[in-house]
């Protein structure tokens, strides 16, 4: 059976340049760009990692990796280590939340998924700044959410829940949920649901069905959706330090202090380049222990 | 008999499935929308600045549709993101399909740089794409926030789109050029229409991330693009103010409204059509 | 296929529309000045008038927060703008690291109209790198029926009873300097032991504290949930129009307090320098400053304290006696300002993270 990888050698029906066509028509673009938007500013990056901040905030073209070793202090340690625990929950809660509506989704027929996989991305396509703020007004002591539990006399003071974990959780999954459920979706959609029917029929129940069937024929959505919502958590800030009262240090406040703040590029710079080195050791574990290789989706 | 009733038991079973799956999804979008339903409410609010609701008003709505300048920026993010999300789609997906088939000298740092626009926070990104188009003079603006946009955007499609084609059977590929197809035909008319629940996904996403886009814009845009998002993060200095909530609002109508609009159309078009075959037979 | 040959028409538009916009943007024309600051921070009526006046349009393009306009400025995109609004704090590494233009004084004779306060001020001598807009002070207001205590000092804002009770702005050089301050010390203190003190200080504010936000936290004032606020005047007038003076009062603090200015500054290489230097010298006129306090009053709701003294003499007393601004004489004179720390900050920094990262 075809596994669709072609070599040069075995694959090129036509030699030399016309034969590398396709790969130029496909791979070229995205190289392309990826060379000239993303690795050309991570080479700056890089550079002024290794530079010092001069007294006004500039950069001053001295190399030292005094900026690698003050990252490794606790208190850094500490922020970073707070980011990974937060991006892992966020993204397990996406997946356990987002899985069943993106399976929902696709038992639809694919002009009514599409319909209501739009409906789903609707609300992000307002500002989210305006909707964190709708948040928490909604749980301000005099919000809505008190008066209308008060008026019920469920409760007879306010819930103190402005500015709670619970609170942060909560925004964080609806922040990151259209970026579970959309690679889920076609994912799933893609699974030959008589799969299912037959196993069914050799008498597995439901539970087994899923385990065996379900779960590794998506198992690439299911790996699309952790890289989509696990990475982007990492660097970001802004939903917990809207929801959380701004009593908050995550990596990716760090990082835009850095920048905009202290403006020490080159303390940020080390910082952004750890990140990224961190990322691409998940990535490379992820591989090796899921042999996820063979999927070809990493 | 007994075998009757084990399969209505199963009947039973899957429709309980069913209803429990579509409560679920309506608890699911419930959620979602809630913060959307607080931001409806509180565009009637007569408050000037939305700290709690005073009283009911229409008159933010009068101002945005007569002295409104949140349209033209409205304007530039929908341009900003429609085409963003076009160059991210032709690129993305070609570049899922090269990355996915062939082996290259440089496959494995293209494979790794994809992570980073995802991974490095948006300061960074921000100003190291500021700094490039500095460099080569490139002027800042529209077009500049497109580019941009693009680069965070193409990875999310690559990412998408491989796990859509994951394990894809080329056979089908393969069996259409044995026919005489060329390439192109092939993937004009059997790849593609096979990848397009991916195609979907991965435009909704990049259109997503690039229309509520502040920080990365911020830092590229020019004098005459200010898009929606910027202006809504420089009002949040000096106070939000309801106009704000009553264009989301309308947005968020005209969206829902389109849909089902759609779906209504498309319903009676069903019925034309089989009265049409009715009478053709 | 129809499908695919709709996604291929889309894009080829895109990249058409592309090319247009790249191109367009790029161009400059005389008779237009691109200004780039706060949004709601000048009044409509007085831009019109400009325009009429001159024949110079005026684009205007809004920053988010004064560090990333610094950022934007230093990474070069400066160059696209003609007058750009940074705060003073930021100035003197703008200044030091060659990122603005000196601007022509004989251009702009109204600049006497400023205060002797806010003209050759220590970072810029000659004045000719920046002209202050409109200034902030960042004091403590209270709630008149639910504050449990006095507040004369920053120190009292430590009294156990107010656990939980102080929305604040956030940021290590809007909350260091008051811990500084309240301990003696120099508010812009580079001493790494007095910032140490300072850090300890504020470990023990963070109780006290419902939340930080710099945008709005008159947010939690108004809906109960914090009956302190420290925070800006700009924040405290909304807080005013809500609360009103029968609940809200400006706390009377004998500590000094800080004033930040905003600044009009040109930034180097920018295309209408002429046109800028006009907009700045008509901005600075007596008659069209108090134009523009009274245009923001009346379009926006805003009180703004302007280092313009011969506009302010123009203002009614409406403006002169609105409640946020009206502050104590001697709270007024009672101020410092935010100067650069040079390397300090790496050290503001550090404390400033352990702090935040510490459970609360």
């Amino acid at each position: 059976m075809s596994d669709g990888k072609v070599t040069l050698a075995a694959g090129g029906r036509r030699a030399g340049i016309r034969g590398k066509m396709p790969i130029f028509a496909t791979a070229g673009p995205v190289s392309f760009w990826m060379m000239i938007f993303v690795l050309l500013p991570l080479i700056y990056v890089f550079v002024i990692s290794f530079m010092t901040r001069t007294q006004y905030g500039g950069i001053e073209y001295s190399l030292t990796l005094d900026n690698y070793k003050e990252m490794f202090d606790p208190l850094y340690l500490k922020v970073i280590w707070k980011s990974l625990k937060l991006a892992f929950f966020t993204t397990v809660i996406c997946l356990v939340v987002g899985y069943p509506l993106a399976y929902w989704i696709a038992s639809k027929p694919s002009k009514l998924a599409a319909k209501l996989l739009m409906l789903v991305m609707i609300p992000y396509w307002t500002s989210s700044l305006v909707r964190l703020f709708s948040i928490n007004l909604l749980v301000m002591p005099n919000g809505l959410l008190n008066a209308f539990l008060m008026k019920l006399h469920i409760i007879s003071e306010p819930l103190d829940i402005l500015y709670s974990d619970g609170v942060v959780m909560l925004g964080l999954l609806v922040a990151m949920l259209p970026f579970s459920v959309l690679p889920l979706y076609s994912s799933i959609e893609k699974m030959d649901k008589s799969l299912i029917e037959a196993s069914k029929d050799l008498g597995a129940n439901s539970v087994t069905t899923f385990r065996k069937v379900t779960i590794p024929q998506t198992m690439p959505g299911i790996v699309g959706c952790t890289l989509l919502v696990f990475i982007p958590s990492l660097g970001m800030y802004y939903v917990p330090e809207m929801l959380g009262g701004g009593k908050v240090m995550l990596v990716g406040t760090l990082i835009k202090n850095q920048f905009l703040v202290t403006k020490n590029w080159p303390f940020g710079a080390s910082l952004a380049i750890l990140l990224i080195l961190i990322t691409l050791a998940m990535m490379w574990l992820y591989t090796r222990i899921g042999k996820l290789d063979d999927l070809e989706v990493c | 008999m007994a075998e009757k009733k084990q399969l209505s038991k199963r009947l039973r079973r899957k429709r309980l499935g069913r209803r429990l799956s579509n409560v679920y999804a309506i608890l699911v979008y419930a959620f979602i929308y809630i913060p959307i339903a607080i931001m409806i409410l509180f565009s009637f609010n007569s408050q000037k600045h939305n700290y709690y609701f005073e009283h009911f008003t229409t008159e933010w709505y009068v101002k945005l549709f007569t002295q409104s300048d949140l349209w033209g920026y409205l304007v530039n993010s929908l341009i900003v993101a429609i085409v963003a999300t076009a160059i991210s789609i032709v690129i993305g997906v070609l570049g899922a399909m090269g990355l996915k088939r062939f082996e290259f000298k440089l496959k494995q740092v293209i494979n790794n740089s994809l992570y980073i626009p995802i991974v490095i926070p948006e300061v960074v990104l921000g100003i190291s794409l500021l700094m490039l188009f500095e460099i080569a003079h490139f002027p800042l603006g529209l077009g500049a926030m497109i580019l941009a946009h693009a680069t965070f955007c193409i990875p999310f499609v690559v990412i998408i789109m491989r796990g859509r084609m994951a394990g894809m059977d080329m056979s089908i590929e393969e069996a259409s050029q044995d026919l005489g197809a060329n390439r192109i035909t092939t993937f004009f008319r059997i790849t593609l229409p096979l990848l397009v629940p991916g195609i979907m996904s991965s435009a909704f996403m990049s259109f997503t991330l690039s229309i509520d886009d502040v920080i990365i814009s911020n830092f590229v845009s020019g004098p005459y693009s200010t898009t929606l998002p910027i202006k809504i993060l420089s009002m949040v200095k000096v106070g939000l103010k309801p106009d704000v909530n009553a264009m989301t609002t309308v947005m968020v109508a005209v969206l829902v409204l389109g849909l089902l609009l759609n779906s209504v159309v498309q319903a009676l078009w069903k019925k034309r059509a089989s009265t049409n075959i009715k009478t053709y037979f | 296929m129809k499908r695919v040959k709709k996604l291929i028409a889309v894009a080829l538009i895109g990249v058409m529309a592309l090319a247009f916009t790249a191109c367009g943007g790029g161009s400059s024309e005389s008779g237009e000045v691109n200004v780039y600051m706060w949004s709601d921070y000048i009044s409509s009526d007085v831009i019109s008038a400009f325009e009429e006046e001159t024949g110079i349009k005026v684009n205007m393009s809004y920053m988010s927060t004064s560090e990333e306009a610094a950022a934007k400025i230093t990474s070069g995109g400066g160059s696209e703008y003609d007058i750009i609004m940074p705060c003073d704090a930021d100035m003197t590494s703008l200044i030091q690291g060659g990122y603005l233009e000196e601007m022509n004084l004989d251009n702009i004779p109204n600049w006497e109209n400023l205060g002797d306060a806010y003209k050759n001020r220590e970072f810029d001598p000659d004045n000719k790198y920046a002209m202050p807009y409109l200034m902030n002070y960042v004091y403590v207001v209270y709630n008149k029926e639910t504050c449990p205590i006095e507040i004369t000092k920053y120190e009292d804002l430590l009294d156990p009873q107010l656990k939980g009770q102080i929305a604040s702005v956030t940021g290590q050089r809007n909350l260091f300097p008051i811990a500084l301050v309240a301990l003696g010390y120099d508010p812009n203190s580079t001493n790494e032991d007095e910032i140490k003190d300072a850090y300890e200080w504020l470990q023990k504010l963070m109780p006290n504290i419902a939340g930080l936000d710099s945008d709005s936290a008159e947010t939690m004032m108004i809906n109960g949930a914090a009956s302190v606020g420290f925070f800006f005047d700009g924040q405290a007038a909304r807080a005013f129009e809500e609360m009103g003076t029968d609940k809200l009062a400006v706390a009377e603090l004998t500590d000094p307090i800080q004033l930040g200015v905003d600044e009009m500054v040109i930034p180097k290489d920018a295309k209408n320098k002429e046109n800028a230097e006009k907009f700045l010298n008509y901005i600075l006129d007596a008659d069209n400053g108090a134009a523009n306090l009274q245009g923001m009053m009346e379009e926006f709701g805003s009180y703004y304290t302007c280092p313009n003294s011969a506009a302010v003499e123009k203002m009614p007393a409406e403006y002169k006696e609105a409640p946020a601004i009206a502050i104590p004489q001697k709270m007024k004179d009672n101020y410092f300002l935010q100067l650069d720390i040079g390397d300090a900050a790496k050290v503001y920094d550090s404390y400033w993270t352990k702090l935040m990262s510490e459970e609360q």
